[in-house]
């Protein structure tokens, strides 16, 4: 329940050599998350592998543009035998990816060329189209002319109006405009003696001549023939090279799986940064490993590490425990409720892990809220038929749903009719007072549970007076607890306890002293800051138990919809009565579900999680094999 | 932004972080400054390491995160238009990265070189760099650019480099992108922050204009008509029209005489291109400095703040550079202050 306890802090030392081969194996196990604090510093100054990094870096980004340019490759092959990971295979396989890129690249740059030549294939052919209706001879506009100069072309959309404005300066026109969001084609005009200033504004705004074919006008068909014939020869090329290139990765399949196994066996070592740390042909590895994965962990480094290393490991020393990586409950039924928790935060290594508490009560508020057991079944059924999308989050359905269910039979509801079944307990509008009392009671255990967690985090914590004096400590739980007894009593026509009101008094006096204590402001801000803190401590108790009365105010809500679908539906006919029906459940399930939810999620977050999570832990994210390092 | 208590969380906000902007006093005495006693009065103190990358890389890392800390802070209450803009300007580091990236591999410099004048940004304002850094040529980089909201530019970029490689153009292309997605965001924003950042905005603009348009036409030799289509629109002062009558002179000595005497105030106009610059950048930040205390737009004054620290951060990098790769401290003074030298 207490939150990376069983973490022990581990030095492995080693040779030097083997450390690529530890981290691969440390990797695989998924048990060690590097500490990278220079805690060896002096014994053991360098930081090895920033060489390997940069190979690394590079022999990815060689094996990225090859993918991208041959197509994807299978990620392993099960004939390949394991790797060993060495300094020499490293080395051979970054030169054999930039070789593979050198004998590649040209066939990418002849792929990019095709492209451009495709692209404007189409400006020609859309220009064929664009002047088809014109009595116009294209070819002779692009001549050579005594006075005029005059260029078809192509220029991205973006620059039309800049262009336009620029050349206006210089005299010249832009006569003809046609096109898409991407180009437009253009026809421009200006004086010849003026053509070295079009040349030069054409360049900056990226215009593109059109290679006009000779005889456009006369013969346009044959023009569209050609056209076509050269479409035709761009995909031929285009196909040649594609199969060149899909032949030279056939060949070569073996090399590229090897490339990548190699290069993912060694993004660990990558990935350890200063946890390793070396001098000469000694090395250590640093790191966090739960207590009960050590042995296995030390089995494995005996079985793969050729060469002799040490293993010590020791608890978290008091001051380097806000640095303990905490392992998160991303099992079975609780995984869902650990997303939910790490949303606030991750618990502080020794601090109580609320993840356990926090589905038990989740379920249980839920349930009481929306208990229905034909609604709860929809949701768990819901659940069940999505798993393959939502994956861990079917438990949280399973669960709630379940949880509705059993209130259900508790309140007798099953979509929302409270006649078909006879209810164990209680049926909520019978006795709407009676729901809210016991609302009130579930806060007010909820609350004294959370205080009491929180002084015992606070005292693991080493803020003994924060234990005893802060917001939901010992002295503000006990004038909570004297407050309520008293209120009761009054209730039932007993009068305020003498002994209650002695303990709120006396709890008082020490909070206000303690307040007045802790403030080193001058008199009346002092005075203003003790008597509000005061207020918002007692305060805080008492708006959060009332904070709970939500929880019977929906149980009622629930009743009172699925009486407003009834009243809607028997004002129908039968089809309509059923359809009204039928949507009337609905309605309720998704609104009031998505509502019951917030609702406690909100009571789990500001009237639970606030008053004793710190979840400002540090999550434990071990080293792992492959790309994606979370480190 | 109309709201009250948004006006103020900005205010106040700005109140504190303004005291952190250096004055060109201060950045010159810190230029003189050991880099260990630089690092501490700098407010940075974290220039460690055992060699010059990672003491470079650890103050760039620590600067960057205080920027995107105050960012983040003066982001909170904005919505919609007005943190439209400042995200946009927030872009500015990226476009650096670009140029530095492309100008690195127009020289072919190796990775590890251009991997180091490039600003570590977080990923929501930046590209993958990686993937960029590990291309062969210039063309290939443009191709992954396309993949990017970069994708126009890069395509115009791809057509002109393959007819004539020009990396001013692309510089050019990506300034006017920068300065029109800016603009366009002013423009959407409701008054007074919209007349106010339009007028901080158009006064940037006008001194990019004005540098480049001159560095463009006298020392690269372009056509008047090419550095006109390369500037931006939105200057305050500087419109097409008044740029082309600049630009028409034979000369720089011609064009410097027929500046508009408003862009320099009560100041005598400079003779050269580089104390033109300086003069213009001092202009901008008073006006900057001035907005920032005085502008009835709160987001205003905040975009006047990015303004400064952009400046700052940028000269306290060129102190750190120049410190740790040794480089003479007359060299560096008169980089950071070269209407001083003038003065003098």
């Amino acid at each position: 329940m207490l939150a990376g306890n069983d973490m022990r802090h581990v030095t492995i030392t080693l040779m030097r050599e083997e450390l690529p081969r530890a981290s691969l194996v440390l990797a695989e196990l998924e048990a060690f998350a590097p500490d990278e604090r220079p805690l060896l510093e002096s014994e053991l100054p360098e930081i090895p592998g920033q060489t390997f990094r940069a190979r690394i870096r590079r022999a990815w980004g060689h094996l990225d543009r090859l993918e991208a340019l041959l197509g994807e490759l299978p990620k392993n092959d099960a004939e390949m035998p394991p790797l060993v990971l060495q300094r020499e295979q490293l080395i051979e396989v970054d030169r054999w990816l930039a070789e593979a890129w050198e004998q590649c690249a040209p066939c990418d740059e002849d792929l990019h060329r095709l492209e451009d030549e495709f692209r404007e294939l189409g400006h020609l052919e859309q220009s064929l189209n664009d002047f088809a209706d014109l009595d116009i001879d294209l070819s002779r506009l692009q001549g050579e002319h005594a006075y005029l100069d005059m260029r078809i072309g192509s220029i991205p959309t973006d620059n039309l109006k800049r262009l336009r404005e620029v050349l206006a300066l210089s005299n010249h026109m832009i006569l003809n405009v046609s096109g898409d969001d991407e180009t437009v084609r253009v026809l421009i005009a200006g004086s010849r003696e003026k053509s070295d200033v079009l040349d030069s504004v054409l360049h900056a705004a990226a215009f593109q001549p059109l290679a006009i074919p000779e005889r456009f006008d006369d013969n346009p068909d044959a023009v569209r023939e050609q056209l076509a014939e050269q479409r035709l020869e761009l995909e031929r090329k285009c196909d040649a090279l594609r199969n060149r290139l899909a032949n030279w990765r056939d060949t070569n399949r073996r090399e590229f799986l090897r490339a990548r196994q190699l290069l993912e066996a060694a993004e660990p070592y990558v990935a350890l940064r200063g946890a390793a740390r070396t001098r000469g042909t000694l090395a250590a590895l640093q790191g966090w490993v739960p207590a009960k994965r050590l042995p296995h962990v030390e089995a494995m480094l005996k079985r793969q590490l050729a060469l002799p290393f040490l293993i010590s490991s020791r608890p978290a020393r008091p001051d380097e425990e806000h640095l303990v990586p905490v392992p998160l409950q991303n099992r079975g039924l609780l995984k869902p409720f650990a997303v939910l928790v790490q949303q606030y935060g991750v618990p502080r290594f020794g601090e109580f892990d609320p993840t356990v508490l926090f589905a038990i009560t989740f379920a249980a508020m839920f349930g009481m809220m929306f208990g229905d057991v034909g609604h709860g079944a929809v949701i768990v059924l819901v659940g069940l038929v999505l798993r393959k999308r939502i994956g861990a989050f079917t438990y949280l359905f399973v669960l709630a749903g379940g949880s509705s269910m059993l209130f259900g039979w508790l309140y007798g509801s099953v979509f929302g009719v409270e006649h078909w079944l006879h209810p164990l307990w209680i049926a909520p509008m019978t006795d709407p007072i009676y729901m809210l009392t016991v609302a009130l009671g579930w806060g007010v255990a909820f609350l004294t549970l959370g205080s009491a967690i929180a002084i015992i985090n606070r005292l693991r914590a080493g803020d003994q007076a924060g234990a005893i004096f802060g917001p939901g400590g010992v002295l503000p739980l006990v004038l909570y607890l004297a407050l309520l007894i008293g209120l009761i009593n009054l209730a039932n026509g007993k009068g305020f306890p003498l002994v209650a009101t002695a303990v709120i008094v006396l709890a008082l006096v020490l909070l206000v002293a303690y307040q007045w204590q802790a403030s080193n402001a001058p008199f009346g801000e002092r005075f203003m800051t003790t008597l509000i803190e005061t207020f918002e401590i007692v305060n805080g108790y008492i708006t959060s138990s009332l904070s709970f009365l939500r929880v019977a105010a929906f149980s009622l809500n629930h009743v009172a919809l699925s009486l407003a679908v009834f009243t809607l539906a028997d004002g129908m006919g039968v089809i309509g009565h059923w359809i009204t029906l039928v949507l009337g459940n609905l309605f309720v399930i998704v609104l009031e579900g998505i509502i019951v939810a917030i609702q406690t999620l909100r009571l789990e977050y500001y009237e639970g999680f606030s008053r004793y999570f710190y979840g400002d832990g540090q999550a434990f994210r071990p080293l792992r094999v492959g790309r994606t390092q979370s480190i | 932004m109309s709201r009250i208590a948004d006006q103020a969380y900005l205010r106040t906000r700005l109140a504190i972080m303004s005291t952190n902007l250096l004055s060109p006093e201060q950045l010159i005495d810190l230029s003189q400054l050991p880099l260990d006693e630089l690092s501490t009065r700098s407010g940075f103190d974290v220039i460690k390491g055992n060699n010059v990358a990672q003491r470079l890389a650890t103050f760039e890392r620590a600067l960057m995160q205080t920027w995107l800390d105050e960012l983040s802070a003066l982001l909170r209450p904005l919505k919609g238009p007005a943190r439209r803009l400042l995200t946009q300007w927030a872009s500015r580091y990226e476009l650096l990265n670009i140029k530095a990236l492309v100008r690195g591999k127009i020289g072919q410099l190796p990775n590890e070189e251009i991997e180091r004048s490039l600003f570590q940004l977080p990923g929501f304002l930046s590209l993958n760099h990686d993937e960029l850094l590990n291309t062969d040529s210039v063309p290939e980089l443009l191709r992954h650019l396309q993949k990017t909201r970069y994708n126009r530019i890069a395509t115009q970029a791809l057509r002109r480099y393959e007819e004539r490689p020009d990396p001013f153009l692309l510089d050019a292309t990506l300034d006017q992108q920068f300065y029109s997605e800016l603009i366009d965001r002013a423009r959407q924003l409701e008054s007074p922050d919209r007349d106010e950042t339009l007028d901080l905005i158009g006064r940037i603009v006008d001194r990019h204009n004005l540098v480049w348009s001159l560095r463009y036409r006298y020392n690269y030799e372009l056509q008047a008509s090419e550095v006109l289509y390369l500037a931006i629109d939105g200057g305050r002062i500087l419109n097409r029209q008044e740029l082309q009558h600049i630009l028409q002179a034979d000369t720089l000595d011609e064009a410097i005489s027929v500046l508009p005497a408003s862009l320099f105030g009560d100041k005598a106009v400079p003779k050269q291109i580089l104390l033109i610059e300086a003069m213009l950048r001092r202009n901008l930040h008073d006006r900057a400095r001035g907005l920032m205390r005085r502008s009835p737009s709160a987001l205003t004054s905040v975009l006047a703040y990015l303004v400064l620290r952009f400046g700052d951060i940028n000269t306290l990098y060129a102190i750190v550079h120049a410190r740790i790769y040794g480089i003479d401290d007359a060299v560096l003074s008169d980089a950071l202050d070269p209407l001083h030298r003038e003065a003098a």
